[in-house]
């Protein structure tokens, strides 16, 4: 917040300057905008390991695995029910039974990527 | 050596330290994480009120895509809980997810304790007693709790 404001109130005792026009009570001297931001993600967390979505799996981690650019390649991916997990976590739960770990819909992957 | 599942088992540990849920605890063994000990205290306004049940729980590489195997150390008169002290729990069986982490196990053998499901029983004469013979029942609850002290 600003909190110089000593002359945004431009208030004159007499409201009527004498030219019939009101003076002006307030004048906007300065305005701060505010933006916030977060992941597009419904959960921000992969609840299968525990590890946020954006970085690479427990199971990438521990194996150390790097694409050509050095970085961890280990994408996200989002379900029809709009839950996301790491893809890495879900092709193992989804081996054994095909639902998501959440809300137990059959799982359909909608999309993947980071 | 650091595996998934144990990096995960160690999440599970902070996660129960940090935000211990009322009534349970529980921890990994000195010198193997894989094997954690537990204690649930028996819920108000049960019979099993005041009882202190010892549990193990054995976790395998596959976790958290697959249950761990949870056993009552401590004697527990219960419909689903088997004489071994193994616990018939569908969350723990078929309805597992990889989702549940040692705190939601621990928090869902506590919510047995208090509703028992007589309809699929583990111990006959406990799910019979619980359904005919409330009174009994409790009776032979309180006993266990009483043991509990001492296991």
């Amino acid at each position: 917040m600003d909190t110089d404001n000593d002359n945004s109130l431009d208030r004159t005792d007499d409201f009527d300057n004498g030219d019939g026009k009101p003076e002006k009570m307030f004048t906007l001297k300065k305005w701060n905008a505010v933006a916030m931001w977060s992941w597009d993600v419904e959960c921000d967390v992969c609840a299968i390991c525990r590890v946020q979505v954006m970085d690479a799996c427990l199971r990438c981690q521990s194996d150390n695995k790097r694409d050509v650019l050095g970085k961890q390649d280990c994408v996200v991916v989002w379900g029809e029910c709009n839950h996301s997990f790491h893809f890495c976590c879900m092709s193992l739960w989804v081996k054994q039974n095909n639902r998501c770990p959440l809300c137990q819909q059959e799982w359909c992957v909608q999309r993947m990527g980071k | 050596m650091s595996t998934p599942a144990r990096r995960r088992l160690m999440r599970d540990f902070k996660r129960l330290q940090e935000d211990p849920p009322t009534g349970v605890s529980g921890a990994p063994t000195d010198n193997n994480i894989m094997i954690w000990n537990a204690v649930i205290f028996g819920p108000h306004d049960t019979p099993f009120e005041d009882g202190t049940f010892k549990l193990t729980i054995e976790f395998t590489e596959e976790y958290p895509n697959k249950p761990p195997t949870v056993r009552f150390v401590s004697k527990v008169f219960h419909p689903n809980v088997y004489a071994d002290g193994g616990i018939c729990l569908d969350i723990l069986q078929n309805r597992w997810s990889p989702t549940y982490d040692v705190s939601a196990i621990l928090t869902s053998i506590q919510s047995l304790l208090s509703d028992p499901n007589p309809n699929s029983p583990a111990n006959s004469t406990a799910a019979q007693l619980y359904k005919e013979n409330r009174r009994e029942y409790e009776k032979r609850v309180k006993a266990c709790v009483e043991q509990s002290f001492i296991d």
